[in-house]
């Protein structure tokens, strides 16, 4: 058995964007390392050359959009839908870089290695999308995952943010064995690991059944650890609460769309033909997700850990275009992330801004009587909410109806009915945070403080636009990501 | 009753050691887990690995037995125990590895044990095995593979020990 | 000419996007009030012009816009407006005018929101009127809750926060399942048209048994979204507390314009694109308008505060609006023989009427309720309370205000003469010869709206004599102290006057209207005669 090189498969534009992110990741490394007491100047440099390197990633990732599908030895992918994948991952990242310059530094003076550690995470994150190959996904979720673990752990002076770090690395690791060990099961129950490997044994029917069933069963636990699907989700709202928040901003978004990416992929491309097995679990999981999510929000005191829940809900909005598994469900979801990301990241920033010098988090009391005291402010925050609670003619309404045609268009209408139902309750918490704001009175006139910077005011800007410009004109995103993914035999 | 009948009543030698291996990895990853004292814990956590290298034997995979102990018990484990033995209250210390949980922890850990054994005998599982390459071909094999068809998970292994790093620096390092 | 009219539609909808950012750009309060009124007259001006221009002869959809927006959706950005849309357009441009012109002179905090909202919800309420495409008709639906929403909320009474939530709630449920209803119609006929989709019978392709199951869902769907809006009993519970706590000009919009937006859906959506499954249903739409109509003015006896008074009084008068449409609805089935009952041209005649009535309801009601209420927020400013056991014996001291109180309330209760004497005429004659029994049912509620108006209302406020120790503080409209009621002065009679005038108008010359309606209702029902 002799296995050769082949040259020809050696694709390195696959991976262009991730190495573009490496290289500006050592960058931010080597900047830091001429950083003295005396001349910290290079250390201030590290989030521009961070950002930068996220630009140049992003003109990279355009100059490859435009390829056909181009395999990288069966191991990983570039296709539209790794392409729109990678444009998420950067945008969330982008804005996480901006809202870290002025609030990372307070807590922790190694911005250098925060700004690396960022970069490489995108990086594992973005590979999540590509990867065709069992191996290489769990690799890029252990690059990003253990990234996070440290990221969120990084205010050490703080119990809370210690306490998120460990709560998130053990049912992180917890949740890395459950995947490793589905990854194996199927291994064992098909004889391949690459995902057009797997789906062709299994459309011959050639696979050992209950290995493969219980490979999918874990794999589906692995994946919803990540994405924070119920009953998997109780280490969310406690490391969004404890983690910094723009290390939170940056992984709702990021962890969220980089695992749900590589859930569809494998789930669409690998699996198809064991739809029949996996169709109705993920469509009860994300009832009881939308379920849980949007009943917890409901009672949350801490806006970051109301967020939490939302997320947690809009984990199960998303699961319901997968349980519908057709191919547009993977093309709606990229979308919805995308909007996403704009929403999200924009109400933590907002969260993050109102948040006290010192203390860790903004109570609901804290945004009584913003409208009154800092009107863009609450302006601002309510173009999020009304996002996120999917309001037309803003980004997240468009995103939702693509998620829930997706599932009409597999056939499961009735879960599109309760994906529907779950919205209306969802937007009573989001509203209360507007009426907070608007019809109630300042609880505390004197801690009105809110802390804002410039790199802040440019992420809420692009956050804002993004949220309404894609609501407005939502037909060109729609069009990147539509008829995304390269599925087997397609 | 013939020779072949009568010695398939009787366990193989494989067998034997297998169940051997496996009772081995059973308790001390038991002691490794529930065990009051961490440095119990650690040598445990030892065994259980060394438990783990010999069923790599028994498949036949040498080169991942000899890595298994060379890497885990010769590098991991043992800085673990020293980081511990560094640490007078991990050393002699006696903290409960039992929460309020525990009862519930047990509860699914079992549930998900019965689970498994009714895969296990669910599963039609082959009786012929592909033939396993002489030790030395199967290793150079290996090392080809890295280089080709496993190039890019190869790469993120790579990756993924910067991160590790990174963070260890990010961590440890003085404020 | 040829450029107005096909760009009029377009200019009236977003003509209140460019004040509302005109006046964010602002921070003069009189400049923006001044300005916001100034604003709202073009969309007005050209909403005449529309009723004009409107070419009766031809009938149909006119002024219509169609652009590609959402490719990938396949939605459009498809304007049009027919008989049925162009009077509401106008009746959505007056009470705009009029409403921002009264708030000018009542509102005084946060004057700035104020004003940027009531465009925004102008431009709202406008789209949701003249939407061709289910993606825009949509988007618009929704956009409206959210400036009634802070209206309610920064501008209310005292308990506005529950008020204003639950609005919200309320309607977003019925929004959510319209939307489904939308997506299952979308699937059905490949199209987001509103026309196309209603010429397209979605459904109706299928076996009988699959049709009318799949065609249900969609129109329950519909209905639940439109229901909670028109309001429908027993979808009606947020209305009181919504009206109750609303700035005056907020409740006037919101009975005479947002409540008109369901009952326009049923018309402009239900009925044309799912005429079996609305005949087969239709006894529900009925049954749940007469109950809607007796079960309002009942209520609407037991009430102290009059506010809430008139807007049960709102249930019970768009319960005419349920009952004429569910009577249309229920001649559009099939005979035995499998004709269509429509060819009897005694029951198309009841149809039509029946249709027209619940039209001219609607319009009538948008006028009469927006005064009505105009006139609640006249006596609030001055005695802070709604209680009608404070009040008595205003006739003599406030004779202007009692004046337009008796016309506004005898035009709601029905007298000839008067603008809502026709859409009840129409509403239970077409009513009577489709659905005689819940017809019958009803007129207990036209008896019963006589005695609330006359007996509650009247009797409470203007008879009687004065009572000074009832209530010791009273205003005048701008806040000062004052020893007693003072009657309106010349912003608040200059508001009321042209609904006044449409009132007598309207009663005398209901074919003003009536017209435009006609053209739109004898369009659709023909349409569905000759679909078997």
């Amino acid at each position: 058995m002799e296995t050769t090189l082949d040259l020809s498969t050696l694709n390195l534009a696959v991976v262009l964007p991730e190495l573009t992110l490496i290289v500006f990741a050592i960058l931010v490394m080597a900047a830091d390392v001429f950083a003295t007491p005396k001349n910290p100047a290079p250390r201030q440099w590290t989030p521009w050359i961070a950002l930068a390197g996220v630009v140049a990633a992003a003109i990279v990732n355009l100059s490859v959009s435009g390829r056909e599908v181009t395999l990288f030895q069966g191991a990983a992918i570039l296709d539209k839908f790794a392409v729109g994948l990678n444009y998420i991952i950067l945008l969330a990242t982008g804005l996480g870089i901006l809202l870290s310059v002025k609030y990372i530094p307070r807590i922790n003076k190694q911005v250098g290695e925060y700004y690396a550690l960022t970069l490489l995470t995108a990086t594992g994150m973005m590979m999540m999308g590509a990867a065709l190959d069992l191996i290489t996904l769990f690799l890029a979720l252990e690059i990003f995952s253990l990234a996070l673990y440290i990221l969120s752990g990084l205010n050490r002076t703080s119990p809370r943010s210690t306490e998120a770090a460990i709560k998130y690395f053990l049912l992180g690791a917890f949740s890395s064995a459950f995947f490793a060990y589905g990854g194996a099961l199927i291994y064992a129950g098909t004889g391949t690991t690459q995902y057009y490997g797997i789906a062709q044994v299994t459309a011959a029917g050639l696979a050992n059944t209950p290995l493969l069933y219980a490979g999918i069963a874990l794999l589906v636990a692995g994946f919803g650890f990540k994405v924070s699907l119920v009953p998997f989700h109780s280490w969310t709202p406690d490391v969004y609460q404890g983690a910094p928040t723009p290390v939170t901003a940056f992984m709702s978004v990021g962890t969220k769309a980089a695992a749900f990416a590589a859930f569809f992929r494998v789930m669409l491309v690998a699996l198809p033909f064991s739809y029949g097995a996996w169709s109705m679990p993920l469509a009860l999981l994300a009832v009881i997700t939308m379920a849980v999510g949007n009943f917890a929000a409901l009672q949350q005191r801490s806006l970051k850990r109301m967020l939490a829940y939302s997320s947690i809900a809009h984990a199960g909005y998303i699961l319901t275009a997968l349980a519908g598994g057709a191919a547009e469900g993977a093309d709606a979801a990229l979308f919805y992330l995308f909007t996403y990301a704009f929403m999200n990241i924009g109400a933590f920033a907002v969260v993050m801004a109102l948040e006290e010098m010192g203390a860790e988090d903004a109570m609901q009391d804290r945004a009584k009587g913003l409208g009154k005291t800092h009107p863009i402010m609450a302006f601002l925050m309510a173009i999020f909410m009304f996002g996120l609670s999917g309001m037309p003619p803003l980004a997240g309404f468009y995103g939702k109806v693509l998620l829930f045609e997706a599932a009409v268009a597999g056939g499961m209408i009735w879960l599109a009915i309760a994906a529907v139902a779950f919205t209306a309750v969802g937007a009573v918490y989001y509203l209360r945070v507007i009426a907070n704001m608007y019809f109630a009175d300042p609880v505390d006139e004197s801690a009105d403080e809110v802390n804002r910077s410039l790199p802040l005011d440019v992420g809420l800007a692009i956050a804002v636009a993004g949220t309404i410009l894609v609501g407005v004109f939502p037909g060109f995103w729609m069009n990147a990501f539509q008829q995304s993914m390269a599925l087997f035999g397609g | 009753m013939s020779l072949p009948e009568m010695s398939a009543l009787f366990p193989t030698l494989q067998e034997v050691i297998f169940v051997l291996f496996a009772l081995l990895i059973a308790v001390t990853s038991l002691i490794a887990a529930m065990a009051p004292n961490l440095f119990h814990n650690a040598l445990g956590l030892v065994a259980t690995l060394f438990g783990i290298a010999g069923i790599y034997f028994m498949l036949e995979a040498e080169f991942v037995g000899v890595s298994q102990i060379l890497v885990y018990i010769g590098a991991i484990a043992t800085l673990i125990t020293f980081a511990i033995m560094l640490t007078r209250g991990m050393m002699f210390g006696r903290t409960s590895a039992m929460n309020r949980q525990g009862l519930a922890g047990a509860i699914i850990s079992g549930l998900f044990f019965v689970v498994l054994l009714g895969i296990v005998f669910q599963v039609p599982w082959p009786n012929v095995v592909a033939d396993i390459t002489d030790g030395e071909a199967l290793i150079a094999n290996l090392g080809a593979l890295f280089v080709s068809t496993y190039l890019l998970p190869f790469e993120l292994l790579a990756l993924l020990l910067l991160v590790a790093l990174t963070g260890a620096l990010l961590l440890a390092r003085d404020r | 000419m040829e450029f107005l009219n096909s760009w009029v539609l377009p200019i009236i909808l977003f003509w209140p996007a460019v004040a509302a950012l005109l006046i964010f750009i602002t921070n003069d309060e009189r400049m923006i009030k001044w300005g916001s009124i100034l604003a709202s007259l073009l969309p007005l001006g050209l909403s005449i012009y529309l009723l004009a221009a409107y070419d009766q002869g031809v009938g149909g959809m006119q002024f219509v816009v169609d652009i590609p927006w959402i490719e990938p959706l396949n939605a459009s950005f498809a304007l049009g407006a027919d008989g049925l849309s162009v009077p509401l357009i106008f009746l959505t441009t007056l009470l705009s005018t009029l409403s921002i012109y009264y708030s000018a002179g009542t509102i005084r905090y946060r004057v700035k929101e104020y004003f940027l909202m009531f465009q925004l919800l102008e431009l709202s309420m406008l789209g949701v009127f003249m939407a061709l495409d289910y993606v825009l008709f949509y988007v618009f639906w929704e956009i409206s809750l959210v400036p009634m929403y802070l209206l309610i909320g920064i501008w209310g009474g005292k308990n506005r926060g529950y008020a204003s939530i639950k609005f919200f709630i309320y309607t977003l449920v019925g929004s959510v399942a319209m939307l489904l209803a939308i997506l299952g119609t979308y699937y059905a006929t490949g199209t987001f048209n509103i026309l196309d989709a209603a010429a397209a019978k979605p459904f109706m392709n299928l076996p009988a048994d699959q049709a009318l199951l799949l065609s249900s869902l969609a129109f329950w769907g519909f209905f639940l979204g439109f229901a909670f809006k028109v309001p429908s009993f027993p979808f009606h519970t947020w209305l009181p507390d919504a009206h109750t706590e609303a700035p005056t000009a907020g409740s006037v919009i919101l009975a005479g314009v947002l409540l008109k937006l369901g009952a326009y859906g049923f018309l402009r959506i239900i009925l044309p694109t799912f005429p079996s499954t609305s005949a087969y249903w239709s006894m529900w739409i009925v049954a749940l308008g007469a109950i809607a109509i007796v079960y309002g003015a009942f209520v609407c006896i037991a009430q102290t505060d009059l506010k809430r008074l008139i807007a049960y009084s709102s249930v019970s008068h768009m319960g005419y609006v349920m009952l004429g449409i569910g009577a249309a609805a229920s001649a559009m089935g099939r005979n035995p023989d499998g004709t269509s009952m429509l060819n009897d041209p005694a029951v198309f005649d009841s149809a039509a009427m029946a249709i027209n009535g619940a039209l001219l309801q609607m319009f009538m009601h948008g006028i009469i309720t927006g005064a009505l209420f105009l006139l609640v927020g006249v006596i609030y400013e001055r005695a802070h309370t709604r209680a009608l056991d404070k009040f008595g014996g205003l006739g003599t001291l406030t004779p202007y205000y009692y004046g337009f109180f008796l016309v506004a309330g005898f035009a709601s209760l029905g007298l000839p003469g008067l603008a809502g004497f026709w859409a009840e005429f129409f509403t239970f004659r077409g009513a009577f010869a489709l659905v005689p029994l819940w017809a019958a049912f009803g007129v207990i509620g036209i008896v019963m709206t006589a005695v609330y108006i006359l007996w509650r209302i009247m009797q409470s406020l203007f008879f009687g004599e004065y009572d000074s120790t009832k209530l010791d503080h009273w205003t005048t409209v701008t806040g000062e102290h004052a020893d007693g009621p003072t009657d309106m002065v010349a912003f608040e009679k200059l508001t009321l006057w042209p609904l006044i005038i449409g009132m007598f108008v309207l009663g005398f010359f209901p074919m003003l209207v009536l017209n435009y309606f006609n053209s739109f209702s004898v369009g659709m029902l023909e349409s569905i005669r000759t679909l078997f």
